[in-house]
């Protein structure tokens, strides 16, 4: 096995609010390992975003954040501002959902790219340049020398994310963030982004963590993958297992929502109910509401994730024997279906 | 063309075209040219059915939807609905017919007003057609726990629902009326899958109790193929392919459609990681000016002349079902 670059131990954000403390990550926890795709998956509000800003130190100040997070052995959240800012960006990079509010538009891509590579590399301007030239062919870009003169409003969209890509592997970062980096684009345009970054990403030898909510997305480039719920890690496995052996009903419920590309399909299984507000969250599971598999127990007590009968495969439920007795656990949700 | 007697077809659109002006960027904002949003587009539409359009940003899709309930009025074309041309009429005439053609909106967070309660958002329509008093009130409470939702609820604003929630009121709104078509434009792109897949029964249940016929406009392969009875593609303006559910996803004919359907994830790495993916060039040219011929062509790896010069009709080319590609051939891609 390849050696361990991030790990993320009981990561948690509190932002203070006018109505409360919102928890928005509950102590989630994960390794890296070098040239690895671990995948984030959540829906809106499920702390997926907010986990990875943390690591690259992009939360407002008032944001409170506890827990461990060593980069190569190193404590990113407690070392020095100045060592903060060598390892962003060098060492670890970002690709935004949104180009076009993530660049600066009265720059030319040519000069962010450049900007970014002498921020961490003492060399002339020129040589920069020519740097982000080579960048911007790199991912695809066609005659890139021209188009790094260009202003990000003059790219389309894909392109734009082009641009942003090259921007995160200027520096031949070790790791690269991804928080939902194809979700503004149309699918032709989505394939042809996410083929690019596989591509550099095995160029520069990095690894990636994948934030995404969509679970085609992540059946694609995954290897490893998080489920998150409520600001908590909730299923923790490799990526076949999250599809053919999910452990968590929340889980299940996501795969039972999809309506399949590659057949007709019958009534799809939605999960009732919504997930609950991040402000004084009941005590017990948070799946509990819309929970098929409820029992007392979830409702007092809050499961931790823990080890099932899979090897690396973790789950946060009290009831993961029942789901993995179950032959086709999107199943669990029929009943509750027809009810609502 | 020839006019039929009486139209078969509860929905009848044919040779639709919206064109917007282009305006200069000078002191009078003169008209400088056009685009050609939808250009020559036919379908039809039967009690009950749903068809889907599927197709990136920027196909006219939307448009396309807009078009057929003259909230946007056609450039030309003809729109039949129960065999009366809607185009014609003025907004008068309309008025009555549009109780049976309604409309939901992709955001629910926009097309619902804040300063209303969900009584008064649901209840409008029907005092604008000239229900009155208590009556009102007893069919939202109604319309409302028919989409999921409790109608104790009803005095509550929109801020106080959830996404989905507020895509059942704008459900709940445009069944008001009890009309006969409805157009879904993308109406479950904002949502999560969990409550998405929710929001989709209810509109299959709705549609089964209601006989009603949906135009389904969505960028989401999968959830058209879920959905749908029928679907056309759009690329550029125009339908390059349709046919029912079945011919479009299993016998996809035109490059385009193989493309599109090859490039849509699908949630199972097995799959996904098998799968041959044609993944298309450049981008989608500007629809200010479209390539000569067909529109496709620019990004199409069977690309000859003759699309240069010649714009490929919509007709069966022998594979079952109309495709405007002048090399169809069935690919299988999903």
């Amino acid at each position: 096995m390849s050696e361990e670059i991030l790990s993320v131990n009981d990561l948690s954000v509190v932002f203070p609010t006018e109505d409360g403390m919102v928890e928005a990550v509950r102590g989630v926890s994960y390794s890296l390992s070098e040239r690895d795709v671990l995948a984030i998956v959540g829906e809106s509000g499920s702390g997926k975003s907010v986990a990875a800003m943390a690591l690259m130190g992009l939360l407002p100040k008032y944001a409170q954040i506890t827990g461990d997070v060593r980069y190569r052995g190193e404590d990113v959240l407690a070392m020095s501002p100045k060592r903060s800012r060598a390892l962003r960006g060098q060492n670890i990079a970002m690709i935004f959902q949104d180009p076009m509010t993530a660049m600066n538009p009265v720059y030319t891509v040519g000069d962010q790219l450049a900007e970014a590579y002498r921020s961490h590399h003492r060399v002339e301007r020129k040589v920069a340049l020519a740097r982000a030239v080579e960048m911007l062919d790199r991912v695809g870009i066609p005659q890139a020398k021209d188009r790094a003169r260009s202003y990000p409003h003059e790219f389309s969209g894909g392109m734009r994310q082009r641009a942003m890509i090259a921007m995160a592997i200027i520096n031949s970062p070790d790791i690269i963030i991804a928080d939902e980096p194809t979700t503004a684009l149309d699918v032709t345009v989505q394939a042809q982004i996410l083929e690019t970054l596989i591509e550099v990403k095995d160029s520069v030898n990095a690894a990636v963590i994948l934030i995404t909510h969509d679970l085609g997305v992540v059946a694609g480039m995954a290897h490893r993958v998080l489920v998150m719920y409520a600001g908590r890690g909730v299923e923790r496995a490799d990526v076949e297992d999250i599809y053919r052996r999910p452990r968590m009903p929340y889980t299940a419920g996501l795969l039972g929502s999809i309506p399949a590309l590659d057949s007709a399909g019958g009534k799809l299984h939605p999960i009732t109910g919504a997930p609950p507000s991040l402000i004084n969250l009941p005590p017990g599971c948070p799946f509990s509401t819309r929970c098929p598999l409820v029992t007392d127990r979830c409702l007092t007590e809050e499961p931790e994730l823990a080890a099932t009968d899979l090897p690396h495969h973790q789950v946060a439920c009290h009831n993961w024997e029942k789901v993995a007795e179950t032959p086709d656990p999107t199943l669990l949700f029929r009943t509750k279906a027809v009810d609502a | 063309m020839t006019e039929p007697a009486a139209s078969q077809h509860l929905l009848e659109v044919a040779n639709l075209v919206k064109e917007f002006p282009v305006k200069g960027g000078g002191l009078f904002r003169r008209t400088i040219g056009a685009v050609q949003a939808v250009s020559d587009v036919s379908f039809h539409l039967d009690p009950g059915e749903t068809l889907g359009l599927v197709g990136e940003s920027g196909c006219g899709k939307s448009t396309t939807g807009r078009a057929v309930l003259q909230l946007h009025k056609p450039t030309s074309g003809s729109v039949r609905y129960d065999g009366q041309e809607l185009t014609t009429l003025s907004a008068k005439q309309l008025r009555p017919i549009r109780r049976d053609l309604q409309i939901v909106f992709q955001d629910p967070y926009a097309s619902l007003n804040p300063k209303m309660p969900v009584n008064d958002i649901v209840g409008e329509p029907m005092r604008v057609h000239g229900t009155k008093g208590s009556a009102v009130l007893d069919r939202v409470a109604d319309l409302l726990k028919r989409v999921g939702l409790n109608p104790e609820h009803g005095n509550r604003y929109p801020h106080e629902f959830s996404g989905g929630q507020r895509q059942r009121v704008g459900i709940a709104r445009a069944l008001a009326l009890d009309p006969k078509v409805i157009i879904l434009d993308e109406p479950v792109s904002a949502l999560d899958v969990s409550v998405q897949a929710g929001v989709v029964n209810l509109l299959e249940d709705l549609q089964e109790q209601m006989g009603l016929a949906y135009i389904f406009i969505a960028h989401d392969l999968s959830v058209v193929r879920h959905i749908s009875d029928r679907v056309a593609v759009m690329y550029l303006g125009r339908i390059v392919e349709s046919g029912t559910r079945a011919e479009v996803y299993e016998q996809p004919s035109h490059p385009y459609t193989q493309a599109l359907l090859s490039s849509a994830p699908i949630a199972d790495p097995d799959k996904e990681r098998a799968r041959e993916r044609i993944v298309l060039e450049g981008d989608v040219p500007s629809p200010i000016d479209p390539p000569s011929g067909c529109r496709f062509r620019t990004r199409c790896w069977k690309a000859q002349e003759i699309c240069a010069t010649e714009t490929p009709e919509l007709v069966d080319r022998g594979t079952g079902h109309p495709v405007a590609c002048h090399f169809a051939e069935v690919r299988e891609v999903v």
